[in-house]
């Protein structure tokens, strides 16, 4: 896989957790869920941006 | 007290098919490690104990489903007289917890002993002291270490669930949850690889060497000092510590998300 491939699928995977993140911000009245929600979403973004791209 | 003590009477009553049925399902274990014929003794000790490592984890599993059916029965309205019950979201969710660490304390108890029966099937006499290890002491282990926080974070993920049903559908959620956790997850165990031993190990087992020398005769050097190793260095305490610290959050996490949601 090329690295642009892999960056462009980065972009996707992160703006797919982002749009969860804020359907997890609206979709309920609890601060305690909301909190995991964001915590979570960051922890998944993080993973997906953070590792450093290796190719062959 | 007296309505925590109450709503442990409902989770038995909603739960015990599932705890007479696990427990139960001890006998066949037995049974089945009864069937084990292979003539070589090492071997015969090795399918034994696999089975039982497949019995735990089938436990697990049943335990999991047990302690996670929370949003079906939100769903069937089988909680609508809790819910508007005065006891607090946090009472709800201990009980529940407190519930299936009992089933799930009794059911590893007995898998441990059932270990001690399969050595003693071996000819392997272990004394007192190793029998209470592998009886107590490892069944506790092995749940603080894994079942509590399993337990623990099925009831907070159905909890997480539940507290967007008015939004539509929970896949959202859990989503984010099961992979969320799956990397917070490996980032804890990062941490508790590095601060492991920085405290006395837990030393258990420091007789069953010399039962198992005593049965066998003497083993080879390497494999005698490998486990001399692992009885000298004992269990980690601190990774136990952190998983205790991690359950209790994840309780009070799922009592609060109970507060705020049906308050």
């Amino acid at each position: 896989m090329t690295q642009a491939f892999l960056i462009v699928l980065r972009i996707l995977l992160t703006a797919l957790v982002a749009f969860w993140a804020y359907r997890l911000w609206i979709g309920t009245t609890s601060w305690t869920s909301r909190g995991i929600g964001m915590f979570l979403s960051i922890l998944l973004i993080w993973q997906i941006v953070g590792e450093p791209i290796v190719t062959p | 007290m007296r309505t925590f003590r109450t709503l442990l009477w409902l989770e038995h009553r909603r739960s015990w098919v599932w705890a007479v049925s696990l427990l139960t399902s001890l006998i066949f274990w037995a049974w089945g490690i009864k069937q084990v014929l292979v003539s070589d003794i090492a071997a015969r000790v090795g399918i034994r104990s696999s089975l039982l490592g497949a019995a735990a984890a089938i436990g697990l599993l049943v335990l999991a489903i047990m302690i996670g059916r929370l949003r079906a029965e939100t769903r069937n309205g089988q909680y609508q007289v809790m819910l508007l019950s005065p006891p607090s979201g946090y009472t709800h969710i201990l009980a529940r917890f407190t519930y299936a660490s009992v089933v799930a304390a009794v059911y590893f108890v007995a898998i441990g002993f059932l270990y001690w029966w399969i050595a003693e099937l071996a000819g392997i006499h272990f004394d007192a002291v190793t029998l209470i290890e592998l009886i107590l002491g490892l069944p506790f282990f092995g749940m603080a270490m894994v079942v509590f926080p399993m337990l623990a974070w099925v009831l907070l993920l159905m909890v997480v669930v539940s507290s967007y049903r008015l939004a539509g559908s929970g896949w959202i959620p859990g989503t984010v949850m099961v992979f969320g956790s799956g990397v917070a997850l490996g980032k804890l165990g990062e941490i508790m690889a590095r601060v492991a031993y920085a405290l006395p190990g837990w030393r258990i087992f420091r007789h069953a060497l010399g039962a198992v020398v005593e049965r066998f005769g003497p083993i080879d050097p390497d494999v005698s000092m490998e486990m001399s190793q692992v009885i000298y260095q004992g269990l980690p305490i601190e990774p136990l510590l952190i998983m205790l610290a991690v359950t209790a959050l994840m309780i009070f996490l799922a009592g609060r998300i109970w507060q705020e949601v049906e308050a």
